[in-house]
């Protein structure tokens, strides 16, 4: 009972991650129709930028998160300004401009950091302990931060004019721009915001898992996977979504082990969409 | 904005534009000007380029020369939503609306969107009211009869206090008996807001009942432009666009 306790912690706890990686990407799709393959390089860069600053510049590590969060914030905006404002009608360009600039940021710091994984821990140690549940303090403070991005993520795109114009956007752009709404502001902020959740996520979560310039890899795939089985550009279903993808993979690592896991989690996917191909919360396409 | 520099109801002058999609040409040279406050008719067959000029003028497509001025100020290759704060806002062929959305969020948003405040809807009451918008205020746009649908989207047009108006067949997909709509909303829009209507439209009835003044527009040509009586007669007019009578080119239309 104790380890299911524990591990149910653990899949909540990835779920958070999750969510905030699958937000931002949702937020991409659904706003800009942009599928962003360069998620997982902000994230990467996020971990490298709070390690520089706090592992190498000595800056407390709640400073190192924010700057991370800005650094990726700032480039995310002069991306989707500079580049993929270009392309944004092409789907296909949009694939290989987002697809290319992941390439470039993974080999830079491929370059700049060499590459082998930066001593870069946690800093805050040990583990809290009730009966025979622990739980790692540091994973306590990753859920609290993820939470309290995800709580602000909801706030912001339900509660405020921002996230109406956002949400408006995401329905119909071409409408909201006849209407006035000024898209060449609202896309790269939408951007920027996207890929600065990425960054906070990498600055979080890279000292507890593992920081290298390749770890990008997975996260894109975990974003697309969670943001499909939510239904693509739903920020409701992505959260759900992220969720049910760490409880899966947090149970199946424990109680299946290794790569049945992975099996488990891909095999339960594919039956969710062969049931609801528009995903949870995804709605059916329908055609004028 | 610069809307403001503008006075109301200012003349659109369409200026030797011409459009090529790579080898196509879907213009040649088509010049026309609208007065102030006036309301001009556009028709001619599929393909004519009627909703391609309405994205040229609006700012969506750029034309390949040529230019299009609202006043003194030129407004092709501008952002759309740019265009729209000057005043000029076009409606589109199918609904358009936010899903999900209730009536009232709609217009809420068209007025936000576009920097203005909720008084809008009280001068837009009586529209509300006619429409059959109001005792749906709090139904999602989605869930709403195909023709109410149509009559929020340009309700919302509206909303933002244009100078202005580019609509694009606003009666297609319509019942017969809901048509009557578009002439109370274009009156409306002339009276209340003494705003230029550009009506691109396929039901002839309704442009002879309204328009004082059509162009046609055939292959890309401005073939004709005067009373709609005298143009509707023309013999070029009618082998390039109606071919038959106005009834069964409507019915090709919508089928």
């Amino acid at each position: 009972m104790e380890g299911f306790i524990a591990t149910g912690l653990i899949g909540i706890s990835l779920g958070s991650q999750y969510t905030l990686l699958a937000l931002g990407f949702t937020l991409i799709f659904g706003i800009l129709g942009v599928v962003n393959f360069a998620h997982g390089g902000f994230y990467v860069m996020g971990g490298y930028v709070a390690y520089y600053c706090s592992a190498v510049l000595g800056l407390p590590y709640v400073v190192a998160l924010l700057i991370a969060l800005a650094a990726t914030f700032v480039l995310g905006w002069l991306f989707e300004v500079l580049i993929l404002e270009r392309v944004i009608d092409d789907h296909q360009a949009t694939l290989m401009v987002t697809m290319g600039f992941y390439l470039v940021l993974a080999t830079g710091i491929l370059v700049i950091f060499g590459a082998e994984s930066p001593e870069f821990s946690f800093p805050i140690s040990g583990v809290w302990r009730v009966g025979d549940v622990y739980f790692p303090y540091a994973n306590m403070v990753v859920l609290g931060a993820c939470l309290a991005a995800i709580v602000f993520v909801f706030w912001l795109v339900y509660r405020t004019n921002v996230g109406r114009s956002l949400r408006a956007m995401a329905e119909d752009r071409t409408v909201a721009s006849a209407l006035g709404m000024p898209t060449k502001i609202l896309f790269p902020f939408a951007f920027a915001l996207a890929t600065g959740l990425a960054g906070l996520t990498g600055a979080l979560v890279t000292p507890i898992l593992a920081l290298a310039p390749h770890v990008g890899d997975p996260v894109l795939a975990f974003s697309f996977l969670t943001v499909i089985l939510g239904g693509l550009g739903s920020v409701t279903g992505a959260t759900i979504a992220a969720f049910i993808v760490g409880l899966i993979e947090a149970y199946a690592a424990v109680y299946l082990g290794g790569s049945k896991g992975a099996l488990t989690l891909f095999v339960l996917v594919l039956v969710i969409l062969v049931i609801r191909p528009q995903g949870l919360m995804g709605k059916e396409v329908r055609r004028a | 904005m610069d809307g403001a520099n503008l006075t109301r109801g200012d003349a659109l002058r369409v200026e030797s534009i011409s459009k090529a999609f790579g080898g196509l040409k879907v213009f040649h040279d088509v010049n026309f000007t609208m007065p102030a406050g006036g309301l001009l008719g556009v028709i001619g067959p599929n393909g004519a380029g009627k909703t391609t000029m309405i994205n040229i003028i609006s700012g969506r497509l750029p034309p390949s020369s040529g230019r299009v001025m609202l006043g003194d100020t030129r407004v092709d290759s501008q952002p759309v939503y740019s265009n729209a704060g000057r005043g000029l806002v076009r409606s589109f062929q199918q609904t358009a609306t936010f899903n999900d959305n209730s009536i009232e969020d709609n217009l809420l948003s068209a007025i936000r969107f576009s920097g203005k405040d909720r008084s809008v809807l009280e001068r837009l009451a009586v529209l509300l009211e006619k429409f059959g918008l109001v005792e749906n205020w709090r139904r999602d746009a989605n869930l709403l009869p195909y023709g109410l649908q149509k009559m929020l989207g340009l309700t919302m047009a509206l909303a933002t206090e244009p100078r202005m108006l580019l609509l694009d067949e606003p009666a297609a997909g319509l019942e017969k008996s809901e048509r009557g709509n578009i002439d109370d909303y274009i009156a409306f829009a002339q009276t209340e807001f003494n705003c230029g209507v550009l009506l691109v439209e396929h039901d002839m009835d309704l442009i002879k009942r309204l328009c004082p003044q059509v162009i046609v527009l055939d292959g890309g040509k401005l073939i004709a432009e005067g009373a709609p009586g005298e143009v509707l007669a023309r013999k070029d007019v009618i082998d390039a666009y109606l071919g038959g009578s106005d009834e069964e080119d409507d019915h090709a239309q919508h089928s």
